[in-house]
């Protein structure tokens, strides 16, 4: 049959070589045949998930932090400090976690959907217009976020001025210093040219950009079990192809900006500067907590356990 | 227009239901409130704008969410329009080859467009209407705002009615007079009433 | 699919029916043969809800209102009588004034019809009297008017903007050489003009006279100033713009000019709205349109049997302008820039074209394919105004549409003409 995948980045980018990876399996290994969409193709993140909800699509990959207006607690990623700081352990958490392996599969069911994978983007870098190492170095700026409260609740607790924006005009407003930062990961911080205008990138290293990838429940669940294993099988082999492309997609992004331009700085924030804005993310999980009531404070909980297990080891 | 004429020209002042009775009553009032919602949409939207750009800039913070009010406004703008558009034959078409045809050629094409275009409508209410259904079922809402989707898209499904039964109306407006109109108030020809004005 | 979706379109078109129904049609018949039946026509309706989504579309509403309250006020007319005083007396003056006048305008309104009655209500009477042919002076009054389409702001270039996800500031900035360019192209045809047919010149200002008139027109002058200085400043984006343009354009009518009462308020909002509304539904259906061909894969289909991939970039550029300008002749511009850039992405993402360039040249071809017979939309807008017969209106237009297509070959040839300002603001 010929399956149909959406996503909502563009060519080249982390989704995209997600979608290609897993095509290139289904395709090397059945009669199957896949056709991948990239963003804006047929619409926004949310048009391709209802999409995918409508059965017009067979695979969509939506950021959790888009899909907050359809399951609320996946904003959850948008909690600061929440998840492992570096990145091998990052890696064990996506694969061990009960949280994501087993509690948001049951979230995505009760929507029609059958998530096959969650996987990191890349680290949350923050450019602002002067280098950041304290909570108070952010007073008085006005930092760019998607319309999320989540994720204005976790500016305004590091004592900045949330401002959401769409993303076609955050360079402009970077540019003529309508806002003074914005959050991204460094890939796009690269392709998109935000280093020109916003040369100081500060690793805070409060969260990763976390992406999910499902099918259409009740095409998956009519699928045969051969098909089944082998949907299951492309979305692990796409995973540990993403792994190992993100770990030095990172590295080779700071290097081109740094090799463009002389004005980017880079602050590393040190153990003792990190608890400082540790410090502010209970205010988030409140909200959190407030925002998706029992189901969203089991969820919480449970991230917490899996994160000491994986840092125990 | 430029003569600084004190009195400002409007082409789609006056409107005057096609209907008999009871329900011309119901259709003028309709059509007032349509040109309500089509002016006061545009001002609200210059003011939400701009007092958001007096609050970001003076008071250092902007409206949370005055992104989403234009949105609403914008739905609301567009499908309150496409009615009145319709009463006023305010609607883009290419009428070249259309305006080189002999009277009679006119009129009967007219009942067509007006009878297939009226059908179009009724089918997008329809779809509309099914759509706004499955997304009230996903609950899926403004962020800001918390409002539910399907509630700003209410529109849509009403704006093709009203359209719909425009186009209906002229079409018989076509069928029980002697000349050709382009909707129920406004007569085919290069007259004032038609000239589109900026 | 492709072929028969294209002739229920053209066929629907050309009957005369309004615009939204040749796209909703052909778009109804692409998800019944995609989809087997009606059951994904859900989809249609949410791709028509998702098309007005974009913020940076309140623009075009915003501007519309703007050069409405200016035209209907006073500030359309004191800027033309600050040109006049200027280059009224020169060979050819009154219509290189027209020509300049449009332009000026131009930089305060968004769309070409606005421009045609701001300008050539108040100038048509002028150049008749002077001596000027009326086929000359219409064929001016509408192609000098396509400048105001490439000066910012434009709605041609918001709405590409938006489906193309194309910076809008960018595009903007990147419109004033080619507009520069094209004016400065007919004011030296109108000065042959003038010559070869001896038409009188106008009285010289005095300079006494010229203070006069920029002091009254020092206003409006201020417009562009608050945009650009506004937007550079870091005060508002370019969409929020277009909302302070209205503030602007309200303080000077309503409070400086005192030209318009406060009930005028109404009625020019209700006219925008409606103007507004019947651009929008069809930026709905054509984003319901676009959506079944992009499904179908559709363009990717017409674009290898075209063989645009072999073209490389001049030639996709090429190939680009000729399909505009032909839709433009028949179709409305919104409406062609809609269907048609989807169309276009795939070769110009694959080629690396710049997609500002591309912006630029697009609202170019737009805009000379509705001023050009048989059936260019502009045509019909100045029957409509002026009240001329067709014939009368098209006589003049071959010279001036000979360089507008000279223009865009020079575009093409050189593209810093669009780009070098763009280069300069965005790229130092
Ligand atoms: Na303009
Ligand atoms: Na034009």
């Amino acid at each position: 049959a010929n399956w149909r995948y959406a996503h909502e980045e563009y060519e080249g980018d982390v989704q995209d070589v997600y979608a290609y990876k897993f095509k290139e399996y289904i395709e090397e290994n059945s009669d199957h045949t896949l056709q991948v969409f990239r963003f804006g193709e047929l619409g926004e993140s949310d048009d391709i998930m209802e999409q995918t909800q409508a059965g017009i699509l067979n695979f969509v990959n939506q950021s959790p932090g888009f899909t907050g207006a359809l399951i609320p607690e996946a904003q959850i990623f948008f909690i600061p400090y929440l998840m492992p700081t570096d990145m091998e352990t990052v890696v064990e958490f996506f694969r061990t976690s009960e949280a994501i392996n087993e509690n948001f599969p049951k979230l995505y069911a009760d929507k029609g959907l059958e998530l096959l994978k969650m996987y990191p983007e890349g680290e949350m870098v923050v450019t602002v217009d002067e280098p950041v190492t304290k909570p108070a170095d952010f007073n008085n700026k006005k930092i760019r976020v998607m319309t999320n409260p989540l994720l204005s609740e976790t500016y305004s607790a590091f004592g900045a001025t949330p401002t959401p924006l769409p993303w076609g005009e955050v360079y402009g407003a970077l540019q003529t210093n309508m806002i003074q930062g914005q959050e991204n990961p460094i890939f796009w911080i690269e392709s998109g040219g935000l280093y020109e205008v916003s040369p100081n990138l500060v690793f805070t290293k409060h969260g990763w950009f976390t992406t999910a990838m499902m099918a259409n429940k009740s095409f998956y669940d009519g699928l045969s079990d051969e098909d089944k294993k082998l949907v299951q099988d492309a979305a692990d082999f796409a995973f540990e192809e993403i792994i190992e492309h993100i770990d030095g997609l990172a590295d080779e992004s700071l290097a081109k900006i740094q090799e463009k331009s002389d004005d980017v700085t880079v602050t590393r924030l040190s153990d003792e500067q990190i608890e400082a804005f540790k410090e502010r993310a209970p205010q988030v999980e409140e909200k959190f907590i407030e925002m998706t009531g029992d189901t969203g404070k089991e969820l919480l909980n449970q991230f917490k356990e899996d994160l000491k297990e994986v840092q125990s080891e | 227009m430029s003569e600084n004429s004190p009195d400002i020209e409007d082409d789609t002042g006056s409107y005057e239901s096609g209907l008999p009775g009871f329900l011309g009553t119901i259709d003028t009032w309709i059509a007032k409130v349509e040109a309500v919602m089509l002016a006061l949409g545009v001002i609200l939207m210059a003011v939400n704008t701009c007092v958001n750009v007096v609050a970001r800039y003076v008071f250092g913070e902007g409206l949370f969410f005055s992104g989403e009010i234009n949105r609403i406004l914008i739905i609301l703008i567009t499908f309150a329009g496409i009615g009145y558009a319709a009463r006023h034959g305010r609607h883009i078409r290419m009428s070249a080859v259309y305006d080189a045809l002999p009277t009679k050629a006119r009129k009967v094409l007219m009942i067509f467009i007006a009878l297939f275009t009226s059908a179009v409508m009724f089918f997008l209410c329809y779809y509309a209407y099914q759509y706004i259904e499955t997304l009230y079922g996903r609950g899926r809402i403004l962020p800001a705002l918390g409002i539910e989707i399907w509630m700003i898209y209410i529109w849509a499904p009403i704006g093709f009615a009203i359209t719909g039964i425009q186009y209906l109306l002229t079409a018989i407006k076509n069928l029980t007079s002697k000349d050709v109109y382009l909707s129920t108030g406004v007569k085919d020809g290069y007259s004032d009433t038609e000239s589109e004005v900026l | 699919m492709a072929t028969i979706m294209m002739l229920i379109m053209i066929g629907l078109l050309l009957l005369g029916f309004p615009m939204m129904v040749p796209l909703i049609a052909g778009a109804i018949y692409g998800f019944v043969m995609m989809f087997d039946g009606l059951g994904q026509m859900g989809t249609f309706i949410q791709q028509m809800m998702g098309g007005i989504r974009p913020a940076s579309l309140i623009a075009v509403p915003m501007f519309i209102l703007a050069a409405d309250i200016m035209t209907r006020g006073q500030s359309a007319d004191r800027l033309i009588n600050m040109v006049m005083a200027f280059i009224g007396h020169v060979k050819g003056g009154l219509a290189i004034s027209t020509a300049t006048s449009c332009t000026l305008f131009g930089a305060v309104s968004g769309s070409t019809q606005a421009t045609v009655v701001a300008v050539g209500s108040p100038l048509r009477p002028k150049m008749l009297k002077a001596g000027y042919s009326d086929p000359f002076t219409l064929a001016l009054i509408i192609n000098a008017s396509d400048i105001a389409f490439l000066i910012p702001p434009s709605i041609g270039m918001i709405i590409y903007g938006v489906i193309s996800e194309t910076s809008i500031a960018e595009l903007f900035i990147a419109g004033i050489g080619p507009g520069i360019l094209i004016l400065f192209m007919f004011s030296i045809y109108c000065l042959i003009y003038a010559y070869k047919n001896d038409v009188p010149t106008e009285e010289r200002a005095s300079w006494g006279q010229r203070a006069v008139a920029v002091r009254d027109a020092i206003w409006p002058l201020f417009f562009p100033v608050i945009i650009v200085g506004g937007i550079y400043g870091g005060i508002f984006s370019p969409t929020e713009a277009a909302a302070v343009c209205v503030l602007y354009a309200f303080l000077l009518e309503f409070v400086v000019f005192r030209s318009l009462k406060l009930a005028d308020v109404y009625k020019i909002a209700k006219s925008t709205g409606l103007i507004t509304a019947v651009v929008f539904i069809l930026v709905a259906v054509g984003n319901g349109f676009s959506w079944i061909i992009s499904f179908a894969q559709i363009p990717q289909a017409i674009l290898s049997a075209v063989g645009v991939n072999e073209a490389g970039p001049v030639g996709v550029l090429i190939a680009i302008c000729i399909a505009f300008f032909i839709a433009c002749m028949f179709v409305d511009p919104i409406v062609v820039i809609l269907v048609l850039t989807p169309i276009f992405a795939p070769a110009i993402q694959a080629t690396g074209l710049d997609p500002v360039l591309v912006g630029v040249l697009i609202t170019l071809q737009v805009a000379i394919g509705s001023a050009t017979p048989p059936f260019g939309c502009d045509i019909f807008t100045a029957i409509a105004i002026f009240k001329r017969p067709y014939l009368e209106v098209i006589r003049g237009t071959p010279p001036f549409i000979i360089m507008l297509v000279a223009a865009a070959g020079l575009i093409i040839a050189f593209p810093d003409i669009a780009l070098f300002l763009r280069d300069v603001a965005f790229r130092d």
